[in-house]
């Protein structure tokens, strides 16, 4: 049984509409190598230097891989991964009162 | 496809604005989950950067309630969170991180964005956006009287 990515919809244009794909790999940062190979341009979307993007994030059977391994978790066949863009913003600074 | 217009009962807008007027001066942030273009429920959600006039969904939260919409069978109509004294309208991070990093692909292309200005605290003020293709619309909000 392969480990099954669920990809988010802003990806979904890189897998012809797919919004689960199955492959194999080893670890985190392994599936981003097959996931580029069978989508190109999805390791820039998912990392930068070597890293998953901040704003990112990864999750193996429900589990933030910030709190595992992060990019050397490993992975074995059966696994249900997910790829979640943070929700964020902000950035209005305080009124200051005269 | 970009809505305009999202209908909320006036119950939850209410619940929306105590929330965030709980979180002041922090920005407050939650998810609207629902059927296109109706709020059928408000999670209120943490804020995981609080005091740095911004914020991120706590992510272990976000993913459990995204998880809990999904398996209830609604989707997500729309994200909110406050400027404890800034205006109803998106921010230049907003519309940033409305979108996938360094991309213009919208995370979530059926929500609209709502926007909670604390800037009268006694008096909130919502106001909703479409954040797409580069361009901030604003989105109708109906409020429905319970």
């Amino acid at each position: 049984m392969p480990i099954t990515v669920r990809i988010p919809t802003p990806l979904q244009k890189m897998t012809n509409g797919k919004a689960e794909v199955e492959c194999s790999a080893g670890n985190v940062r392994e599936l981003v190598d097959v996931l580029e190979k069978e989508f190109p341009g999805m390791r820039e979307r998912l990392s930068e230097g070597g890293k998953i993007r901040r704003f990112i994030n990864i999750y193996v059977n429900d589990e933030d891989i910030r709190f595992m391994s992060k990019e050397d978790t490993a992975l074995k066949d059966g696994d249900s991964i997910s790829i979640v863009p943070a929700i964020a913003g902000g950035g209005y600074n305080r009124r200051v009162r005269r | 496809m970009r809505r305009i217009m999202l209908i909320i009962n006036e119950d939850d807008l209410q619940t929306i604005f105590a929330n965030c007027s709980r979180e002041y001066p922090n920005e407050a942030c939650g998810i609207l989950a629902g059927s296109p273009g109706v709020v059928e429920q408000v999670y209120a959600m943490t804020n995981a950067r609080p005091g740095l006039a911004s914020y991120e969904m706590d992510p272990e939260e976000q993913f459990r309630v995204m998880k809990a919409i999904r398996r209830s069978g609604l989707g997500i109509v729309g994200i909110y969170h406050s400027h404890p004294s800034g205006p109803a309208y998106p921010s230049g991070i907003d519309v940033e991180r409305a979108y996938w990093p360094g991309t213009l692909f919208p995370n979530f292309p059926d929500a609209a964005y709502m926007i909670v200005s604390l800037a009268h605290p006694s008096n909130p003020a919502a106001r909703t956006f479409a954040i797409s293709d580069g361009q901030i619309s604003e989105v109708e909000l109906i409020v429905r009287q319970a």
